[in-house]
């Protein structure tokens, strides 16, 4: 199969172009022209385009199988993202549309949901966020992407799968933010027996290649999540340890967290209104969308597409915090 | 009274502004936004409750009638939808710069004139809250008469992430005369010509002390000789503590602002008195100053209020014109000199 593959350069892009290597496929990668794209080995056609500015994408379908569209900003004003991850997509699905190719695979978020409407367990079923107005820049941009890609995807009869990971985290992200806060030698966390949704970058890159792969009619949605069971603790002290940046875990109860943020929250809107503004943090919602203590499920994932975590979570530890380019850097069993 | 209506074309950051201020208006609608990106104006529209989006200005002028387009699209793309939008017979109120090059200004002003519409340009910092004191106190005989003007601006445009680097989608104001600078240079502009009056003449520094950046300059310095006072202007682009100095010296008075964080406000007037004493009072008088004004934007921005101040009240005043059919706010003549000056800045000895 030969896929096309938007922000192919980023964190997740270059483990998705080796996976499909792997694999056997032939892919085309777009990454910025200005930016320098990793070296792969193998059949890869590097197509440079930016899709913020109005370049011609037309030839980057020429005789492709599928697409897969990562290409999304992680960070930056939400000018920066909604530019990058939305614009982005619009001119990109627009250039689609006028090809003969049917088949998306597009990667979202878990960011999505509307995390203070779940109860105990996330998947696939859960309430998509409605006032994404004041979630931050992210989630706002990673919603209005899957309504561009799902109407984009109806009303041309494209075959697409929608990817929901967690929290990817590999070589030099393993920084998360459902981990809490860290300042200076501090730790600070919000529920040390919190579940993290985990999504190690070399096992979400097989979950979406394996997307790619399955042939599914219509639309489909799934969550990716690492079937490990890690909590915020053993990510904490793991991080630690390995990371070479030691220091002290303040634990502060999730609950204690919450409150703090409802009762600044509360205090904010009596002072100032709805125009208040609080750090994130401060901010129930986005609090919750962090670090609330629910379970996380991939059933879905692995009893639709057959999905087997590859990597274990012990692996996925030796692999991320292996010297760069050293023998320990190259993926077990991969 | 009936209620104005106003769109906004162009759906980026500043267009936000315009529509969070609006939207706290009792006497305006906002109609329709527009955007050449679908997805910008319909997500603009949704946030904002706005009823109508448009991709196309023209479509909204024909389906639309407002009482005032605000364009708030890249500099580039003024002069033509405001072109448009004055040949439709409706007011305009665009950001700074107005237009590129005078010459296109001097085209819409003659537009303006002949179909007897407001053409505005969004000088902002005319109505931020400081100014605004020091003009009380300049017309109050207060200050006494301005001597000088200082209006210094330090903001980190080399600085790595920044995002007048990024040459894969390059900045619109890369496009500009002087660059990044020249985005500033309406600001410098209008501040001066409001202190020192009409300008008899300018010099003009440019120069690029980070290499191998888009920027043409990083750094700009200008003194100008107007009819009642001189200015001194200064951009410095790699500075890393950034601020937007403005600082006006009187015969009886020197008084400066940040206004990057308003309300910070210090004075320094003459005292009567033993000398040495006189500076400790006005070391505790400035200190005061300086807390009160800090606590002050730390407070505002908890409030949610915008990094704009003053665009409530130039967007209030401009309303309130149109309502009562009044002269627009900022006189055209103004605008003009404030464009004038700008071509000389950026044409002046401009050597890298």
């Amino acid at each position: 199969m030969k896929a096309l593959v938007t922000g192919a350069g980023g964190f997740l892009g270059r483990f998705v172009v080796e996976k499909l290597l792997q694999r056997g496929h032939s892919v085309r990668a777009i990454v910025r022209p200005r930016s320098t794209g990793p070296a792969w080995g193998g059949d890869v056609e590097i197509f440079p385009a930016d899709l913020r500015v109005g370049a011609n994408l037309s030839p980057a379908f020429d005789g492709v199988d599928a697409v897969i569209h990562l290409a999304a900003a992680t960070s930056g004003s939400e000018d920066v993202q909604f530019a990058s991850s939305v614009v982005g997509t619009e001119r990109f699905l627009s250039a689609m549309a006028q090809s003969s190719v049917k088949r998306l695979v597009h990667i979202s978020s878990i960011a999505v949901y509307d995390w203070s409407s779940i109860r105990s367990v996330m998947d696939e079923m859960s309430p998509v966020a409605k006032n994404i107005y004041e979630m931050g820049a992210y989630t706002m941009a990673k919603v209005w992407q899957e309504r561009l890609v799902t109407r984009s995807a109806s009303s041309n009869g494209w075959d697409m799968t929608i990817m929901r990971p967690g929290f990817i985290w590999g070589p030099g992200h393993s920084q998360i933010a459902g981990m809490g806060r860290q300042s200076g030698r501090l730790y600070f966390t919000f529920g040390l027996g919190t579940r993290l949704p985990l999504s190690h970058v070399l096992n979400c890159a097989d979950s979406i290649v394996l997307a790619l792969e399955t042939p599914l009619h219509g639309i489909h949605t799934f969550n990716v999540f690492d079937t490990d069971d890690v909590r915020v603790r053993r990510y904490v002290a793991e991080y630690r340890r390995r990371s070479g940046k030691p220091g002290w875990i303040v634990p502060i109860p999730y609950r204690a967290g919450l409150g703090l943020a409802t009762l600044a929250a509360m205090t904010s809107r009596a002072a100032f209104g709805r125009r208040g503004k609080l750090p994130s943090l401060l901010m129930p919602k986005r609090f919750e969308s962090q670090f609330k203590p629910i379970r996380f499920s991939n059933e879905k994932l692995r009893r639709e597409l057959g999905w087997v975590q590859p990597y274990s979570f012990q692996q996925c530890l030796d692999f991320t915090n292996a010297e760069p380019g050293g023998k320990e850097n190259e993926a077990p069993g991969g | 009274m009936k209620k104005q209506a106003g769109v906004v074309i162009g759906c980026g950051a500043i267009a936000r502004e315009h529509l969070a201020v609006l939207a706290e208006f009792d006497h305006v609608d906002v109609a329709a936004v527009c955007d050449i990106s679908p997805v910008r104006a319909e997500s603009t529209a949704e946030r904002y409750g706005v009823p109508r989006w448009y991709t196309s200005h023209r479509k909204l002028l024909s389906e639309v009638h407002p009482d005032l387009v605000h364009i708030t699209t890249p500099p580039a793309s003024h002069a033509a939808i405001a072109r448009d939008v004055l040949g439709e017979g409706v007011n305009v109120l665009c950001e700074k710069p107005m237009t590129v090059g005078y010459c296109d200004f001097v085209e819409l002003k003659q537009l303006a004139v002949k179909n007897k519409l407001m053409l505005m340009e969004d000088q902002i910092y005319r109505y931020h809250s400081s100014t605004r004191r020091i003009l009380e106190l300049v017309k109050s005989g207060a200050l006494g008469d301005v001597l000088e003007v200082q209006i210094c601006v330090s903001l980190n445009v080399s600085a790595d992430g920044s995002q007048y680097l990024d040459r894969n989608s390059p900045h619109f104001a890369l496009s500009l005369p002087g660059g990044v600078i020249g985005d500033f240079l309406p600001h410098f502009a209008y501040l001066a010509y409001m202190f020192v009056g009409p300008i008899l003449d300018v010099r003009t520094i440019w120069a690029k002390r980070v290499p191998e950046t888009p920027l043409v300059a990083d750094e700009f310095r200008a003194l100008i000789r107007g009819e009642r006072a001189s200015a001194y202007l200064s951009f410095n682009g790699s500075a890393e503590v950034d601020g937007f100095w403005l600082r006006v010296v009187g015969a009886r008075m020197r008084v400066e602002t940040d206004l990057f964080e308003p309300p910070r406000f210090t004075v320094r007037r003459l005292r009567r008195g033993e000398p040495a004493l006189m500076k400790l009072v006005d070391g505790l008088g400035e200190s005061r100053d300086v807390i009160k004004g800090s606590v002050g934007g730390f407070v505002r921005k908890l409030a949610g209020r915008s990094s704009y101040d003053g665009l409530e009240e130039l967007l209030r005043s401009t309303y309130r014109a149109l309502e009562l059919e009044e002269p627009q706010p900022i006189p055209l003549a103004e605008i003009d000199e404030t464009a004038r000056l700008v071509e000389r800045l950026t044409q002046s000895e401009f050597k890298l």
